[in-house]
């Protein structure tokens, strides 16, 4: 085929070469880019949590009284010991929080009292020795908090406890050689924490754009929340029985002690529901872009159709022409899909530039990474498909106009 | 006219159907995403007290130093000694320090189970300066702040769930077990963001139950519900050595109405950090800002980012839908060309061809827009699907809406047959007619 | 009612210059019915477009009905092509989307006329055409000379001062362009002024006056030596 004629042929229909190029074009770096995004949201979602996640909920406890400490250490005491009770329930455990929470308690940690910018950054979270066990987190070194480690913190009671269990993350981070059980830390304080257990993975409490860099990293302490606002109690269902100790564990808090707030509306969250917040606009993201990107090549390849169709209308006498002067139905289908192809990969060329464009100001604004070389090629080959594939109907209908139509009126 | 271009464009339209439908859903697909997006943007962007936020100010002063500041940004809130300082040294008009409380309360009706109720420890300022409407009562004044009396100021809501609706002023309500005098009931006010407390809270979380008077709920201990951001060694044990910490958590807000009352203020904030300087509590040289409420609502990131990119990427693909249109329009109306130079020739001058080309654009337009709001309709309940519950129910299709979605479909489709209908207009009378 | 003064018309490509009219000039009475004959591409549809202002000219002055037209600009020439001017086409130049009724509708249309008198006017002109009965009827579905009296309909509808026809009878058989003629006839008996464009000389034997276009001038076929020789030699030069 050649391409002389076609070009030539082209330069008469400028405004409508031009439209579809810029739409390619556009198609392309919005496709490539959403592409893109789409990935990287879908990656973090699947993300383990390190824990049981099938078997655990837990219960948002505000106290409806002001408890002094030692108070609220015996009632958790008491709430701990009526939720194991619990014919459904295998463990419970008191906490400052749960893992993808979407925010709570994180320390910086440093491995020397005198240093004063951090080496990293720690989600805390405050327990006893049952919270391993609830969990179901796996213990990879090291042993658990015994019952005589684990200390009562009341309100803005700023308590460094001797020992620390933390996530094989944080243990690499700080000891890259692998032998950090044992070794002290120092988490915001001149006194040392000894590690003492590292658990295979404990995701954080929020999965956000900051704490990115220290994904997975996390620690323990053995602490119980003995303040007068409340805490979080995570409970582990038998295998099976989730929806049974769901309903169950409030109604024997209650049962104990009716000086509390288990709110009706979020107080309760099943693991599922947990991760299903955590991730909500990640999900969101990958569906909204999903959609936009399948409409909107629906609606480029949809446009390419309907000027492809005028063009051909608007050519059947030369179609009829050239038929008459020897041109085979090949030849006409190729023609267009030739003409196709070069209006493409004009517009796939400025889309490329606009692809890149449209990434660095998404890297600057909202702190994206640098697009792959792979999404842009894919891009390109979806939309040279696309257009190859639109074209096809219309020009396979210009092939069939009849060499009569040469002798026609306009 | 209009009528017969209406006509003549509706004619036209019910000729190429499958054509007039690829461009309807073209733009009502493309003005659809745009506007369901935008009104979540519309939701996190707007101004929160338009009237006055330029008058209204966080001063920020920095006790973390250089080392440990956020990339020399000071803190978003002040330590409690910072925060008393500047509250007694009362530079401005107004001034409030705000923290938010959570306290439990009797479900009405049944006193043996309990609610959560959230709310504010503000004072006394902090209602004039925010123009907090009132239904019942005042606010308390500044002696009351002095008295540390146990006032406390109900949202209409929590008034409605307490007392019924009924004038609860005078009334006691008792929460975590201690009692509050209602002075005020305040009346719905509820601005989003919420601007005052964009630091410690999310800023489109229910609306609070109360306003408290602050000095109280420290003379409680009460602590804040809210954020607690600490640098360096914590070396405080309980609560009245955590006063005494560098850890931030009280939000301050003044109010400075003129634009020499702000220079006058920053050059007080310059000469308070200054002195701390001296004293030897900071080590570093006056670090402050002083920021207006859009000022703060940009530095806090009050907008999501999803929120930024899904728009950008529905204008984007609206900006592919109109181009996509630009092509169907010109390959339209250019198949018309035989007609256009028979109406020419009976005397249709340029501009009646491009009225009647524009019209028809219009026509499809509104089509599109119509078809816009029932997608726009249908994709609100979506907008869950990348929003937390709290954002997404700020996205509403209201009237002003409603007009958006028609004006923007009707003109943006009428901007992308500008340059089809002027090519229709070109079209010369006598081209067509030559009989040959 | 219609006076050229050596009027030219010249076509520029790139590479030659034609003239399509030259030093042309015509001087058409009121209530005149005047047939222009010539060969093909001598001009004669050139002429018609320039005197029915569909294209403008390169020299010379065209007078129509007392007003020198050659400084008005697009609107106003539409204008006056709507006011003055009928059109009768030879391919009759229907829109096919509209009916019969809104065809003859076009020009008044555009006159801003109001709807009784519209209506009064299209169905007297349809009833004077023979077709007031198929006024909701579509081109596609009438005859060639019910489509041609419907372009005539359309042009009397707005009680032009001159009506200019291209071979109106080109496409139509025998019988059917006597028909035509005959109407035509009736509306110059009743006062219009007729320029009707033919290559037929029987047709042009009806007319009151004939005038012949060759090589984009008219010429006195008694006195032009040229008139024997000429088609040959104008239609390889000149566009019709």
């Amino acid at each position: 085929m050649q391409i002389q004629p076609i070009l030539a042929a082209l330069r008469r229909h400028k405004a409508g070469t031009l439209l579809i190029a810029l739409q390619i074009a556009l198609t392309l770096a919005i496709v490539c880019n959403a592409l893109f995004i789409i990935h990287q949201r879908l990656s973090h979602l699947s993300e383990p949590s390190g824990v049981d996640e099938a078997n655990l909920f837990v219960i948002e406890n505000f106290w409806g009284v002001q408890y002094s400490t030692q108070e609220a250490s015996s009632e958790i005491k008491a709430d701990l010991a009526a939720l194991r009770q619990l014919p459904a329930v295998e463990d419970a455990a008191p906490s400052n929080s749960y893992p993808l929470r979407g925010g709570g308690w994180d320390n910086f940690i440093s491995l020397t009292p005198e240093q004063i910018k951090p080496t990293t950054d720690a989600s805390v979270y405050i327990s006893d020795e049952s919270l391993i066990h609830t969990l179901g987190v796996k213990l990879i070194a090291g042993r658990d908090f015994t019952p005589d480690e684990v200390r009562d913190m009341g309100t803005r009671e700023n308590i460094h406890p001797p020992v620390v269990i933390v996530s094989k993350a944080m243990a690499d981070k700080l000891f890259p050689d692998g032998n950090a059980l044992g070794k002290p830390l120092y988490s915001m304080s001149a006194e040392p924490t000894v590690i003492i257990g590292i658990v295979e993975r404990l995701q954080r409490e929020e999965v956000n754009t900051w704490s990115a860099p220290f994904v997975n990293q996390s620690l323990i302490w053995p602490m119980r929340q003995a303040i007068p606002i409340g805490l979080y109690y995570i409970v582990r269902a038998k295998p099976g029985q989730l929806a049974a100790a769901m309903q169950e564990a409030p109604k024997a808090l209650y049962g104990r002690n009716r000086m509390r707030i288990i709110d009706s509306h979020d107080g309760l969250l099943s693991f599922a529901q947990v991760r299903q917040r955590a991730y909500n606009r990640d999900r969101g993201m990958a569906v909204l872009l999903g959609i936009i990107c399948v409409v909107l090549l629906a609606i480029t390849g949809a446009g390419i159709v309907g000027l492809t169709s005028f063009w051909v209308g608007q050519r059947r006498k030369q179609i009829g022409v050239r038929r008459a002067l020897g041109a085979t139905h090949r030849d006409i289908l190729h023609y267009f899909l030739t003409e196709n192809l070069l209006i493409s990969l004009g517009g796939i060329a400025v889309g490329v530039l606009l692809t890149f464009g449209l990434n660095l100001w998404l890297v600057t604004r909202f702190e994206l990474r640098v697009m792959p070389l792979a999404y842009v090629l894919s891009g390109v080959v979806i939309l040279l498909l696309l257009g190859q594939g639109a074209v096809f109907a219309p020009a396979l209908r210009a092939s069939r106009v009849s060499p009569v139509e040469a002798t026609r009126p306009v | 006219m209009f009528t017969y271009y209406l006509q003549l464009g509706l004619r036209s339209l019910r000729r190429n159907p499958m054509l007039t439908a690829l461009m309807v859903m073209a733009i009502g697909f493309g003005v659809s995403a745009s506007m369901i997006t935008y009104s979540v943007f519309r939701a996190v962007s707007g101004n929160p007290i338009p009237e006055k936020s330029s008058q209204l100010f966080v001063p920020q002063v920095d006790n973390w130093g250089p080392q440990q500041n956020e990339k020399g940004e000071p803190p978003g809130a002040l330590d409690y000694i910072d925060a008393i300082a500047l509250m007694r040294a009362h530079q401005a008009s107004r001034q409030t320090l705000i923290y938010p409380v959570m306290l439990s309360s009797p479900q009405p009706g049944s006193s043996s189970t309990l609610v959560s109720t959230g709310g504010y420890a503000v004072m006394s300022d902090f209602f004039p300066m925010f123009n907090v409407p009132f239904l019942y009562g005042n606010a308390w004044t500044g002696s009351d702040d002095e008295k540390r009396a146990a006032d406390i100021v109900l949202s209409e809501e929590f008034n409605q769930r307490m007392f019924g609706g009924a004038n609860s002023v005078g009334k006691n309500i008792t929460l975590s077990g201690h009692d509050y005098r209602v002075v005020g009931v305040a009346k719905h006010w509820d601005p989003s963001p919420r601007f005052y407390a964009v630091w410690s809270d999310s800023a489109f979380s229910d609306s609070p139950d109360f306003y408290v008077l602050l000095n109280r709920m420290l003379d409680l201990q009460i602590d804040t519900s809210g954020r607690n951001s600490c640098r360096g060694r914590l070396e405080f044990n309980g609560w009245n050595q955590w006063l005494q910490s560098d850890c931030v958590w009280m939000m301050p807000w003044v109010e400075l109405d003129s634009s020499s009352e702000v220079a006058r203020y920053r050059q007080f904030l310059e000469a308070y950090a200054a002195d701390q300087q001296h004293a030897g509590r900071f080590a570093w040289s006056p670090n402050i800002r002083l920021r207006n409420v859009m000022g703060w609502l940009e530095e806090q990131k009050v907008v999501p980012p999803e929120s930024r990119i899904s728009l950008a990427v529905a204008s984007g693909f609206f900006i592919i839908c109109l181009v996509n249109t630009i092509g169907l329009l010109l390959a339209k109306f250019m198949r018309r060309a035989a007609e256009i130079g028979v109406r020419r020739a009976l005397g249709a001058t340029r501009h009646e061809i491009y009225a009647q080309y524009l019209v028809e654009a219009g026509a499809v337009g509104l089509a599109g827009g119509v078809l816009g709001l029932v997608l726009t309709a249908a994709g609100m309940s979506g907008v869950g699907l990348l929003f937390e519950p709290e954002i997404a129910k700020l996205a509403h299709l209201d009237v002003s809406l409603i007009g958006l979605t028609l004006m923007v479909a009707i003109l943006a489709t009428i901007a992308a047959a500008f340059y089809p209908a002027w090519r229709a207009a070109q079209v010369q009378p006598a081209w067509q007619l030559k009989s040959n | 009612m219609l006076k050229m003064t050596h009027l030219s018309k010249v076509y520029r490509t790139e590479v030659v210059e034609t003239y399509a009219l030259r030093d042309f000039n015509i001087d058409v009475k009121e209530g005149e019915f005047v047939a222009v004959t010539g060969p093909s591409g001598s001009g004669k549809t050139t002429f018609l477009t320039i005197a029915g202002l569909l294209e403008t000219f390169t020299g010379g002055e065209y007078h129509l009905d007392g007003v020198e037209v050659s400084h008005l600009d697009d609107n106003a020439r539409s204008r006056i092509r709507n006011e003055k001017i009928g059109f009768i086409f030879q391919a009759f130049n229907l829109i096919p989307d509209l009916n019969v009724f809104d065809n003859v509708e076009v020009p008044l249309r555009y006159r801003g006329m109001k709807a009784p008198e519209r209506k009064q006017r299209i169905m007297d002109a349809l009833e004077r055409v023979g077709l007031a009965s198929r006024a909701k009827h579509y081109p596609a579905e009438l005859s060639g000379g019910q489509q041609q009296r419907v372009a005539i309909a359309r042009a009397l509808a707005g009680s032009p001062r001159l009506l200019l026809a291209d071979e109106p009878t080109g496409n139509l058989d025998t019988q059917m362009a006597r028909g035509v003629l005959e109407l035509l006839e009736e509306i110059h008996r009743e006062g219009a002024t007729i320029v009707m464009v033919t290559h037929d000389p029987e047709l042009a034997a009806r007319a009151q006056r004939n005038v012949h276009i060759i090589d984009g001038q008219v010429v006195d076929l008694a006195e032009d030596p040229r008139f024997h020789t000429a088609y040959a030699a104008a239609a390889g030069q000149v566009r019709g």
